[in-house]
């Protein structure tokens, strides 16, 4: 365990540098990105400081928070195809924000309406699922919820001049290039707690994977607590959207990797995941910027390009393991 | 330490459990049994304070189960359900520590639960490479530790089926453990089981269910009689008895089956 973390920790150190390399160029070895580290032009320090870092910080923590949150939604609802999105948070950030647009409302605002957006979405999914947090129940009424908002959000979209089009494209598809300190102090502070709420409910998780029934004759009131985990993985992931947009599918894969690697016990996954997601966050934002280069892809488009066929090999995985059971 | 009492539970307009009355003690290993559809484990979902009755009053260890928050309760009572969740990437040991998350002042250790259980040497293995029978021991371990880590002075365990995995012989040992294990530890253990023979062999005492009510409770030899389970079962027995009238063993008579 303390091998990988090890492993992990480097990896996400070579990712850092590695996107600092791109200050230079796409696709520079990240030897070169050290190299800025250590000494820096002026105009190289700018670029680093005030453009690459912000980047860096606010893609590995968004992405961080997503897999955590994933961790803990599909530890929640013993379902290990549930991501985040699912329970309608991301459609109610996402038509929040385009409405702060709508109404012409600065960034500041469109973020802090894209959060309350995703937490009230997730009232509302419970309203729907007359407040159960029964894994079906809620499952589909987060799905009623998304598509509500969903088509709601085209309704607005054919309504909004050219200008705001660009940046609710921005939302729907996530972008980390419009980081800056402000955003990335604002993570660097809530993320790790985030994570840590969601990490310090590791016996919660464990009983809940084995089911509400057995969490309860151990001692654990599977639905406040289940609400609870439910509650802080919404935060987590509005946070993310109300600053990110809509990255998919790592609150998905990132899990997964994790559980490859050290097993499906909370304690060690909820520190795997999010280092994980951190690391897919980063290498995804690497792409998206590498790959055209000089237009820049958003990085929803990489996310979602790697995550669509992880999710189909999910779902063949856990068709043959059910068969085989 | 459990004492049940005119227990009536409706659902949907339907009695599913009607005037039931149950006593179990410390040190004593108590079995219910009945046909299918009898109330069995519904009987235990009560008793384990996930479901209340409605009427009637079930007291554990002098409380009111549902007056106690869900910490109290695991202090006193642990459960195996008939088909405990379990998901892949756990090893066994780790399953089994779930038994001692609640801190509830017994210090304990998981490979003693383990060891009375005997699956100790299963402890690294991952759970999707057990049988569903090792399984249903791991968590059987798990519920124990759980007791074992009580500083209550009375604990129950309660267990829906715990042989349904296991063959007839491993069944018959699991038996035999439990009883053993409910003397030297003072643990009261209610469990349902199908199989009668098993029930005749090592219960302390039986409760013999029919369409929610109980229809005869007591020792083996008061509740085990042939024409009482021919009625309850409406199947005809053979009824076999070793030389020395130590061992009773009932076998039904196929094709006589006047269920129908």
């Amino acid at each position: 365990m303390r091998l990988f973390t090890l492993v992990l920790l480097l990896s996400v150190a070579i990712a850092l540098t590695a996107g600092a390399a791109l200050v230079l160029a796409p696709g520079s070895h990240p030897s070169v990105g050290l190299a800025l580290f250590v000494s820096p032009t002026e105009v190289e320090r700018q670029l680093l400081w005030q453009l690459r870092l912000p980047r860096q910080v606010l893609s590995f923590f968004a992405g961080a928070l997503l897999a955590s949150a994933g961790g803990a939604i599909q530890a929640r609802f013993r379902n290990s195809l549930a991501e985040p999105g699912l329970i309608g948070i991301s459609g109610g950030a996402a038509l929040s924000a385009a409405l702060a647009l709508q109404f012409g409302l600065p960034v500041t605002w469109v973020s802090l309406l894209a959060f309350a957006g995703g937490l009230g979405a997730l009232g509302l999914t419970c309203l729907i699922s007359r407040q159960s947090v029964d894994n079906d129940r809620l499952i589909l009424a987060g799905i009623a919820v998304n598509a509500i908002f969903g088509s709601l959000l085209t309704l607005l979209i054919t309504t909004l001049p050219d200008g705001s089009l660009r940046t609710i494209t921005f939302w729907l598809m996530g972008s980390f290039a419009n980081a800056d300190w402000p955003q990335a102090r604002l993570f660097l502070l809530a993320a790790p707690w985030l994570v840590w709420l969601l990490f310090r409910e590791w016996r919660l998780l464990n009983l809940l994977q084995l089911g509400p029934e057995t969490a309860f004759h151990q001692g654990f009131d599977p639905r406040r607590g289940g609400a609870r985990v439910v509650l802080f993985a919404a935060m987590a992931v509005a946070l993310v959207v109300s600053h990110c947009g809509m990255v998919g599918f790592i609150g998905l894969m990132a899990p997964h990797l994790a559980r490859q690697l050290v097993g499906s016990h909370a304690r060690r996954l909820q520190i795997a995941a999010p280092l994980i997601g951190g690391w897919l966050a980063l290498l995804a934002d690497w792409l998206a910027q590498s790959l055209l280069y000089p237009a820049e892809l958003p990085v929803g488009v990489i996310t979602s390009l790697a995550g669509a066929p992880f999710f189909l090999w999910l779902l063949r995985q856990s068709g043959r393991r059910s068969r085989h059971a | 330490m459990l004492e049940a009492s005119h227990l009536t539970l409706r659902h949907d307009g339907l009695t599913l459990l009607d005037d039931l009355s149950l006593t179990a003690a410390c040190g004593e290993l108590t079995l219910i049994i009945g046909p299918n559809g009898a109330g069995k484990s519904t009987l235990l979902s009560l008793l384990s304070g996930l479901r209340m009755p409605a009427s009637g009053q079930i007291r554990l260890c002098g409380h009111d189960p549902y007056r106690l928050g869900a910490r109290e309760l695991a202090r006193l009572r642990a459960v195996v359900e008939q088909a405990p969740g379990w998901q892949p990437g756990f090893s066994a040991a780790e399953l089994v520590m779930m038994g001692g998350y609640l801190p509830a002042g017994r210090q304990a250790d998981w490979r003693d639960a383990m060891r009375l259980m005997r699956c100790d040497a299963l402890a690294e293995r991952r759970l999707e490479t057990l049988s569903g029978g090792e399984r249903q021991r791991v968590h059987l371990a798990r519920a124990l530790l759980q007791l074992l880590c009580s500083d209550a002075t009375q604990r129950l365990l309660l267990l829906d089926e715990p042989t349904a995995a296991l063959d007839f012989g491993l069944a018959d040992a699991l038996m035999a453990q439990l009883r053993e294990l409910a003397q030297t530890h003072r643990i009261g253990i209610v469990a349902v089981v199908h199989d009668l023979n098993l029930a005749g062999r090592h219960a302390d005492r039986i409760l013999l269910m029919k369409n929610g009510c109980g229809a005869a409770f007591g020792t083996p030899s008061e509740v085990m009689r042939k024409e009482r389970l021919e009625a309850i079962y409406g199947v005809r027995l053979a009824e076999l008895i070793s030389q020395d009238e130590q061992l009773r063993a009932f076998v039904p008579l196929s094709g006589t089956d006047e269920r129908d």
